[in-house]
Formats: C-alpha cells, sequence, structure tokens
C-alpha cells in the first residue's frame, strides 16, 4: 500500500513535469514545488492550527503563487537557461528550507497530524489514505486533460513544435509558458500537501534536485508524447522495478542510469512509443530494400 | 578589515574562482560546440581528483605526473562516453541531457561503490609559505592558481591559433557548412568532450591536494558552475572567466564575514541577474522563442 501511495505521489508529479514539456520547457526544479506545498501546508497546520482541508488549497495556491513570482522572471528564457534556472531555483529552496530555523532546519518538521476526520473516514489506516490520493490524482489528471483539450492546451501543443511559427499566430509565448509554469507548480504543490500529511515529517533532503532527476526520468521513461499515460507507465516501472528485483540501495542509482541511458538510445519515443515503434518495423521488413532506407533514423 | 586578511581571503576566492573557471569553461566548450548539455562534467571532475589519488597515493608516483596522467585517462574515457553514448544522440539536447543525468548517477555511485564513501585527502604537492604584506600564503595555492592560469591561455591558444580550434569553432559556427568544408565532425565533437572533460580532470588533480576527495564532490561542483553559467552567460568563455572569479570571491569573502549567510547572498545575487539579464551577464540578449 505504501509503495502504490508512492507511487501515486510520483505520478502526480510527473505529469506537472509533463505538462510543462507540453510548452517545450524542460524543468530539474520539480521537487521545489512540491517542497512549498509540503512546507507550506504543515506550518499552515502547525502554527495556525488551522485543518488540513484548508491547508491543501491554502499550500497549492502557495506554490501557484510562488511560480508565478518565480516564473515570470525566468520563463523568459527558454532552453538549456531555463533547465539551468529550474535547478539551481531547487538547490535554493533547499539550502533555505536548511538553513533557515523557522522551517526546522536541516532536522525538518515533525510531528504532523493526520488529516482532519472526514465523517467516518478517520485517516487511521494506509488505504484511507490511498483513496484520498487517487481522488486527487484523478481531479489533476482530469483537470489537464480538460487544460490540454482546450484552446490553451492546443497553443501549448503549437508552442512545442515551433514556437515562431506559434508566434506568428499570435500567440503569446510568454503568457503561456507562464500558464505552463504555475499549472505545473501547483500540481507539485498539492502533491507536496498530500506527503506531508501522510508521512507526519518532512525535511529538505527528500526535496533536492535528485528528486527533480528522478520526475524527470519517470516522464521521459514512459514516453514525453503522452502528457497523461506516460507519467503514470514511468513511474510505475520505476517504483516497482527496483522493489521487484531487491536491488540493495547502494546499486540502483547504477542501474537506474544505465537504464535511463539505454533508452534514450535504443527508445528515443519512451515505453509506450514501444507498439508504434515495432508497427514501423514490421511494415519495413515486407516491404522492398529500398524503401526500408526511408524509415531510417 | 587589515591588509592581511583581505590578501587570504581574496587568494582562496581566486583558487576557489579558477577551479570554477576552468571547470565551468570546459562545460561551456562541450555545450557550444557539441550542442552537449553535460550534467555528467562534475563527475569527470571528481573521476580526475580519484585518479590523482590513486596514482599518488597508492602507486606513489609522482605528483605532476600523476595528474597529467589522469587528466589524459579521464579526457579519454569523455572521448569513449561520446562515442558510445552522445554520438547516437546529436542534435537533440534533450536526449543528450537525459543521457548525460544517467551518466553522471553511474558515475557517482560507481565511485562510492569502488571507492568507499570516507573522505580521501592528498598530502601537499608544496609546503612551504612565504610572507606578503604581513599574510602568510602558501605555496600550494599559488601553483593553482598559476597552473589554472597556464591552462587557460593553453585552451585559447588551442581554440584561437591551431587547425583543430579553428574547426571547432567552424562547428559551433554551422555544423553542416563546416562538414562540407571537409571537417569530419564526429572527430571534432569526440575532442571537444575529450577537452572540456580534461578541463575537468585537471581542476580535480590541482584542487585535490587543498580539498578532501569526496565521490559527490562532482555535483556540488556542477551546481556552483551552473550558478557561474547563469551569472557569466552560456556562450562566452569570457562569462566564464567573469562568473567563476565573482562567485569564488563572494563565497570566500561572504563565508568570513556573514556566515552559513552567504548563501543566501549569493542566492539573492544570482536572482539579481536572472531579473536584470536573464542571459547572464556576458550573454547575448535571451531570444522568447
Amino acid at each position: 500500500m505504501h509503495l502504490l501511495i508512492m507511487l501515486g505521489i510520483n505520478i502526480l508529479l510527473a505529469m506537472g513535469f509533463a505538462l510543462l514539456y507540453s510548452t517545450g520547457l524542460i524543468t530539474i526544479g520539480a521537487a521545489a514545488f512540491w517542497a512549498v506545498g509540503a512546507y507550506s501546508s504543515a506550518l499552515l497546520v502547525l502554527e495556525l492550527n488551522l485543518s488540513f482541508w484548508l491547508a491543501m488549497p491554502l499550500a497549492v495556491l502557495i506554490s501557484a503563487g510562488l511560480a508565478l513570482l518565480i516564473g515570470a522572471v525566468i520563463v523568459r528564457a527558454p532552453g538549456v537557461a531555463f533547465v539551468v534556472q529550474t535547478m539551481v531555483i531547487n538547490m535554493i529552496v533547499v539550502q533555505i528550507l536548511g538553513q533557515i530555523e523557522f522551517f526546522g532546519g536541516w532536522g525538518g518538521l515533525i510531528g504532523l497530524p493526520r488529516p482532519n476526520p472526514l465523517g467516518p473516514i478517520t485517516f487511521a489506516t494506509k488505504t484511507e489514505f490511498y483513496y484520498l490520493l487517487l481522488f486527487l490524482l484523478l481531479l489533476t489528471a482530469g483537470v489537464f486533460k480538460a487544460l490540454y483539450a482546450s484552446r490553451v492546451g492546443r497553443a501549448w501543443q503549437s508552442i512545442q513544435l515551433n514556437p515562431r511559427l506559434a508566434l506568428t499566430l499570435g500567440i503569446n509565448l510568454y503568457r503561456y509558458r507562464l500558464l505552463a509554469f504555475v499549472a505545473a507548480s501547483a500540481s507539485a504543490g498539492l502533491a507536496g500537501s498530500f506527503y506531508a500529511h501522510y508521512f507526519g515529517t518532512i525535511e529538505p533532503g527528500t526535496f533536492s534536485v535528485f528528486k527533480s532527476i528522478y520526475i524527470q526520468i519517470y516522464a521521459i521513461l514512459g514516453g514525453l508524447g503522452f502528457y497523461l499515460s506516460g507519467p503514470v507507465v514511468g513511474a510505475l516501472v520505476m517504483t516497482f522495478l527496483p522493489e521487484f528485483l531487491r536491488l540493495s540501495k547502494e546499486i540502483e542509482p547504477i542501474l537506474t542510469g544505465g537504464l535511463l541511458i539505454g533508452l534514450v538510445v535504443f527508445l528515443p519515443g519512451g515505453f509506450l512509443s514501444l507498439p508504434h515503434r515495432i508497427q514501423i518495423w514490421l511494415s519495413n521488413r515486407n516491404t522492398d530494400p529500398v524503401e526500408q532506407g526511408e524509415a531510417g533514423p | 578589515m587589515d591588509g592581511a586578511l583581505f590578501i587570504q581571503l581574496f587568494l582562496n576566492g581566486l583558487v576557489a574562482g579558477m577551479v570554477y573557471v576552468l571547470i565551468a569553461s570546459g562545460l561551456i566548450l562541450v555545450l557550444g560546440v557539441a550542442r552537449i548539455f553535460n550534467f555528467a562534467h562534475g563527475e569527470f571532475y571528481m573521476l580526475g581528483a580519484y585518479a590523482t589519488f590513486a596514482l599518488t597515493q597508492i602507486l606513489h608516483w609522482n605528483y605532476f605526473l600523476s595528474v597529467i596522467l589522469a587528466t589524459a585517462v579521464v579526457s579519454f574515457l569523455a572521448a569513449l562516453c561520446y562515442r558510445a553514448i552522445f554520438h547516437y544522440l546529436r542534435g537533440n539536447l534533450l536526449l543528450c541531457a537525459a543521457a548525460s543525468i544517467g551518466l553522471s548517477m553511474m558515475m557517482e555511485r560507481g565511485a562510492l561503490v569502488g571507492f568507499g564513501t570516507q573522505e580521501r585527502g592528498l598530502p601537499p604537492a608544496f609546503s612551504g609559505t612565504f610572507g606578503l604584506a604581513g599574510a602568510s600564503i602558501p605555496l600550494e595555492k599559488v601553483l593553482v592558481i598559476l597552473l589554472c592560469l597556464a591552462i587557460m591561455f593553453g585552451l585559447a591558444f588551442l581554440l584561437k591559433g591551431t587547425t583543430l580550434g579553428r574547426a571547432m569553432r567552424a562547428v559551433k559556427l554551422d555544423t553542416e557548412v563546416a562538414a562540407l568544408q571537409g571537417v569530419s565532425t564526429t572527430k571534432i565533437y569526440a575532442l571537444t568532450m575529450a577537452v572540456g572533460c580534461a578541463l575537468a580532470a585537471f581542476a580535480g588533480g590541482v584542487i585535490a591536494p587543498l580539498f578532501s576527495v569526496t565521490p559527490n564532490m562532482g555535483h556540488v561542483m556542477l551546481l556552483k558552475c551552473f550558478m557561474v553559467l547563469i551569472v557569466g552567460g552560456m556562450e562566452s568563455m569570457v562569462g566564464g572567466i567573469v562568473g567563476g572569479l565573482l562567485i569564488g570571491m563572494i563565497l570566500s569573502f561572504g563565508s568570513y564575514f556573514l556566515g552559513g549567510l552567504s548563501e543566501i547572498v549569493l542566492f539573492s545575487f544570482i536572482g539579481l541577474i536572472l531579473v536584470i539579464k536573464p542571459g547572464g551577464l556576458f550573454g547575448e540578449a535571451v531570444e522568447e522563442v
């Protein structure tokens, strides 16, 4: 059950990454907004004695607000600059959380209460947490799906395909990218708020750049062309594979790194592009050798 | 603040800054010519330090010989990595970045498994000090600064004065036209990777006697270099030099006067640069597409 819950959190985070990628931006700072969501929710409950059900939407709002502030500055520079800047921001957030006493220092915050009971649901067992997460996940997926299907989603798609062309069509690149950044960060904040109250303790080390890199791997592994199903498949593989192989924590990153390289070289479209690749390969085999050359890389 | 203290702090900042400059130059070179954003760059620095450690402490070689050999071995390894991985991903910045993240994870954990978590130290290559305006200055640090300077001049000569450097700059300008002129782009990309990572490995070798050698020194350094890139810009070597020295100085003076707050000061400085000039101090104006 614990694994399933971690899987859900990972999916939530990877969906935010995929959303941002749909506008052609690559972030290595997703964990920063995860941390913002977790810490703001925790502090609202601990310091102001707010109910979890009030703190969670507020945490999402705080994450989104901070993303708006930071995004307004960094979204101006797309491409590699954006990657580096999000990574540094992730680092800065972790440093600030660790250095300043108000946030609990490097030891983090402990003793976060469970969510207040909701009628007969008391959140005493993991199953109840699981269903809460499932609800949040479906809610986020639904919102994202609606966004992708809307005018906004089509604008994002066009920005990813060709920013210059999108510009000539009157699409404001800056505003649409900022919107994607805020939406992705809000979903990360939601995941953070849930995480904080599920675990009961949070510490800055959890939200390091490495987590952001893992989040990126989930999305790439599943397939970047698939904004909703890609993160699900990627997170599924990355959460369960190490457990099934019973790997020691010691060498797990070596295999994960190797898997990432192998996947990127041999299957750049991710796992979900596999059926399509097999289809191409089969149809190539049946045609004459002259046409085969066209399908080459 | 008296003169002796100022000289000490200035020297410390200069040593750290020169190392940042060396590593960031390699990063900028690889990014500019081979179009690879190499997240494993810090790991090559770490590998350079470990190779130097292994050669001097286990095989008891001469320090200078060890640094040179370590650099050569690591740069050969980097060229091999290029041919084995990045060659198949050329032109795709995102996939290259993802693959280099995988490479970095493998290398860091490999070093951890191979060498253990404990910190390794090298005895200083030179132990003498000399006095200047009341401050006693270790020869070691002066040596590091001089070596880094020499390497930077060597790099400048390589890029401006040799056929290889001309070919690299041609490939950076326009890959296809360079290929049409008879430049083997695969060879140039692999050589660029080798030169860039050699800079990192050399920095690792010269810094090994000053600081301790640990498996995670690579990504700590890489994050510092990212800050250098944000401050200085990602296109030009001049930006890397100015950014590296600036960050070295801020950290050196800041950590003496402000302690733990110095990082916060550095972050605010970086934030300010991002707001005023998103492309870095020496970067080109950022295109919003």
